[in-house]
């Protein structure tokens, strides 16, 4: 079923090349809703700020991602690229990227691109050191990552060659982290400085997501960061835009489509109030749900009690909710014991990043349990005493794996964040030392300027006097730095 | 009011009531001034007392009298004994139509003033809220009512905006002027899911509250439900409250199981239009102390330390602690209150003594005129789309 090139020029691995062709038209559509990136496109043609950049990225290949990489390219760069997630990979967006603009199925043309729908942990880590080998090189010079993966394969693989050796995979606390260390024990055998080498090569890492931001942070704190270090996820327009409306919009378009269950009359329990949950609180309750939060943070608690959403512990609710979400960044939110208590048929579901928020380890742990598959992406797990809960995901982001993500003008938003951030990296990289940097104010704003057209949204201007009267320049930035949006 | 403005204009020239003499009894507020108003404007002798002993401004009273020619019996905060002598006052007048709000008028014509019915003199009258309706039918039904109603209730452009919006609005305001509460993170029970209590649960909602729906009609409870409240038992839902609003119509809504459950300081009112719907005899047996914590706000003290504070003696909310309804909601009320009675007297001696409909071209008129105030514009179906509309024959 998958397609392998054996040309060097063009290696990738996809599900189906015929896929192209769709995969493309949904890339045109999808440019009309990407106004952010199409202005890089525009704005950087004949600089080509990013020439000689050798990017690899680790981001969920979706044809929003699509626009992305076209961008990278069209600004100079040569890129290859993985998913970040087993599930996430729409088969006719990598098609289309394997195959380019230029190509066709016969002749692909495109960047080599490692990601198909439903990838094994093993192909899934096999894709990611794919995409780290650099036909002609040691390996790419910046990575542009989504959760901290394709980092922390650099970084571990850098650690065990210090160490020279690597830990026992049949001691791993987990069945992917197994994995990663049986691929990293194979790779120190076979070029015992290889991951060195790949990290010493690189010159950044811009990071799309929050937990990708936080292994970045603790790195730092740790004084083990490789390389220098753009945090995206923290600009104003990602955080704000991709995580609160992105997830407003995707969360219930991927439980409808997965279950196509009624919505209005539910209860709805959403574990975590950062942006993530306010976004998913939003939609399920916009779909007439009623919305209880659970939370550790007494601030987003109050806001979640403020906004007029019951605050409980998941242990008061978890017998009467119909759909438990997990936003939290977190391990363990919704244990094996919580799901054996849940109504027959509760939906259960995670959109935060790693699957570790739903204990499904635990699951498959419980005497007697049986899952059946309902359709891919929706298990219908039944437990001794008759009752089911149904998975979505098998506990992987639900928006991405039973949807189609986050809709293409909230990644505008993320992307043109990325693809300023590479620039800012790559151009400017010795003004970067190794730790975690935001985007500065004015970048943010420019992001957000450029999606105003679009949505005809007209701006009033700032008076000489009245700039003057606020103290910020006429043009911007317009914010301190501390502002919270 | 620019919907009863341009009624009142019409009136003026036409002069629908001239000579006739007509009894109100409604809530003696700006927007009722207007409507009696343009009454007089339409030649109309209008005497004028309160529907609820609470709710007469009484600036208003004076100025109706003083500058309008209205007679008035009404005095912000009157006893029962002098509610009823304002009402008999109005009935001495004789009044050829009457127009009601709670049915106070009508009924009591019924019960001690039946001389006024065997005169035969009246032509009619109009209702305007839930209650009254409620009752009017009850009398129809002994086959007692001698004169034809017109359930101005019932038309469209009242109840689903007065009722709902209205009312939705200003029962929060009364709450929140005797309380200064923050609604966020609040639970508010609402008892009743019918337009008013719709309008309520809307509103608390988009203040922030966390919104419990008590019903006794399952179809309404499913609406509640599926709108994304939580629908609970009353009891069950007491327990959790800290403000409980009734707004049924019904009596003795909640009692002595729900005050024996209510929390520390929780607030009880009711935006119904009677004050029977919080039992406050109970309330006052539970309670071991009474006191009055601020205007509007009386705290019941129970023996276990709770306490309750009751808002407005149980009366309706919205107007005994806020100003009623917002005044561009009584005006399609009360444009509907004019256009019914002016359809009682050009069909006068036509309709038979029943409940009536307000007639959909009134419906129809309200509505229009509210839209050319609001400066909205509408579309008009094509000649081609209303055939098709009517057509059996044409499908897919």
């Amino acid at each position: 079923m998958t397609a392998v090139s054996s040309s060097t020029a063009n290696d990738f691995k996809v599900a189906d090349l015929s896929l192209a062709d769709f995969g493309r038209k949904e890339i045109q559509l999808a440019e009309h809703e990407m106004p952010g990136l199409m202005s890089i496109r525009e704005e950087f043609a004949a600089q080509q700020p990013l020439k000689g950049a050798r990017i690899m990225g680790s981001l969920h290949m979706t044809i929003q991602t699509a626009v992305l990489i076209e961008t990278l390219t069209a600004l100079g760069a040569e890129v290859r690229w993985v998913s970040c997630n087993i599930f996430s990979t729409q088969d006719h967006a990598a098609a289309a990227v394997a195959v380019g603009p230029n190509g066709t199925p016969e002749d692909p043309q495109g960047i080599p691109v490692f990601a198909w729908k439903g990838e094994t942990l093993e192909e899934y880590w096999w894709c990611t050191e794919q995409a780290l080998n650099w036909p002609g090189a040691d390996g790419p010079n910046m990575i542009l990552d989504d959760g901290g993966d394709a980092t922390m394969l650099v970084h571990k693989g850098t650690e065990f060659e210090a160490a020279g050796a690597v830990p026992d995979p049949a001691q791993a606390e987990s069945e992917e982290f197994k994995v990663f260390l049986t691929l990293l024990q194979r790779s120190l055998a076979e070029d015992p400085q290889r991951w060195t080498k790949i990290g010493q090569g690189i010159k950044g890492v811009t990071e799309e997501t929050t937990t990708g931001v936080h292994r970045l942070y603790e790195m730092t704190e740790a004084g083990t960061l490789l390389f220098p270090a753009i945090n995206v996820n923290d600009s104003v327009t990602k955080s704000k835009f991709d995580n609160l409306y992105g997830c407003r919009h995707s969360l219930v378009d991927g439980i409808n489509r997965a279950t196509d269950v009624m919505i209005g009359g539910k209860v709805a329990v959403i574990c975590g109030f950062g942006d993530v949950g306010k976004g998913c609180a939003e939609s399920l309750r916009g779909q007439g749900a009623r919305v209880v939060v659970t939370e550790i943070d007494p601030i987003c608690a109050l806001q979640a009690a403020m906004q007029g959403y019951q605050v409980a512990t998941l242990e008061d609710v978890v017998a009467t909710g119909d759909i438990f979400i997990t936003t939290t960044g977190n391990k363990d939110i919704i244990t094996a014991a919580h799901m054996a208590q849940m109504k027959h048929q509760a939906i259960v579901g995670n959109i935060g990043h790693f699957d570790n928020e739903i204990d499904i380890a635990g699951l498959t742990k419980v005497p007697g349990i049986v899952r059946e598959t309902v359709k891919p992406q929706v298990d219908e797990w039944r437990f001794p005493d008759g009752h089911t809960i149904i998975m979505l995901s098998e506990g992987r982001l639900l928006n991405l794996g039973n949807a189609t993500g986050h809709p293409s003008f909230v990644m505008s938003n993320s992307f043109t964040n990325q693809t300023i951030a590479q620039i800012e990296l790559f151009t400017k990289n010795g003004e970067y030392e190794r730790r975690v940097y935001v985007l500065p104010k004015h970048l943010d704003e420019k992001v957000a300027r450029l999606h105003l057209d679009a949505l005809g949204v007209r701006l009033t201007k700032l008076s000489p006097e009245q700039a003057a009267y606020i103290g910020v320049p006429v043009e911007g930035p317009y914010k301190p730095d501390h502002y919270r949006y | 009011m620019p919907v009863l403005r341009s009624i009142r204009e019409r009136f003026a020239r036409e002069r629908p009531f001239d000579g006739l003499r007509v009894g109100v009894c409604l809530h003696v507020t700006t927007e009722t001034a207007n409507l009696v108003r343009t009454l007089i404007a339409g030649g109309a002798e209008v005497a004028l007392c309160a529907a609820n002993p609470l709710d007469t401004q009484d600036d208003v009273a004076a100025a109706l009298v003083e500058r309008h020619g209205a007679g008035v019996h009404a005095i912000h905060g009157e006893d029962m004994a002098t509610y009823y002598r304002h009402i008999e006052a109005v009935l001495d007048t004789r009044p050829q139509l009457t127009m009601d709000d709670g049915a106070d008028l009508v009924t009591t014509i019924h019960a001690s003033r039946a001389e006024l019915l065997a005169d035969g003199e009246i032509l009619g009258g109009t209702e305007e809220t839930t209650s009254g309706v409620v009752r009017l039918r009850a009398l129809e039904a002994a086959g007692q009512l001698g004169f034809p109603i017109v359930a101005v209730n019932e038309a469209r452009t009242k109840r689903l905006f007065d009722n709902r919006y209205g009312t939705g609005q200003s029962a929060l305001d009364g709450i929140l002027r005797a309380t200064n509460m923050l609604l966020a993170g609040r639970v508010v029970v609402v008892f009743g899911y019918g337009w008013c209590g719709q309008g309520i649960a809307l509103r608390a909602k988009g203040a922030g509250a966390q919104v419990v729906v008590c019903e006794v009609d399952p179809v309404r409870a499913l609406e509640a439900k599926l709108e994304g409240y939580e629908v609970l038992p009353g009891v069950a839902a007491a327990a959790k409250a800290d403000v409980l609003i009734t707004a049924t119509g019904g009596r003795d809504v909640v009692g002595r199981a729900h005050y024996e459950v209510l929390r520390d300081g929780a607030v009880l009112c009711n935006a119904g239009h009677f004050d029977v719907e919080c039992d406050l005899t109970s309330l006052r047996e539970l309670a071991v102390q009474r006191r009055a914590v601020r205007p509007h706000v009386e705290q019941h003290l129970l023996a276990d330390g709770r306490r309750i504070n009751l808002l407005a003696e149980g009366r309706v909310v919205n107007l005994a602690a806020a100003e009623g309804n917002p005044a561009a909601v009584m005006d399609m009320s009360f444009a509907n209150q004019a256009l019914a009675a002016e359809h009682l007297v050009r069909t006068a001696g036509t309709l038979a003594p029943q409940v009536h409909a307000v007639p959909a071209d009134i419906d129809g008129e309200v509505a229009r005129l509210t839209l050319d105030a609001l400066g909205v514009q509408i579309d008009v179906l094509t000649d081609a789309q209303r055939a098709y509309l009517t057509t059996w024959d044409q499908g897919t």
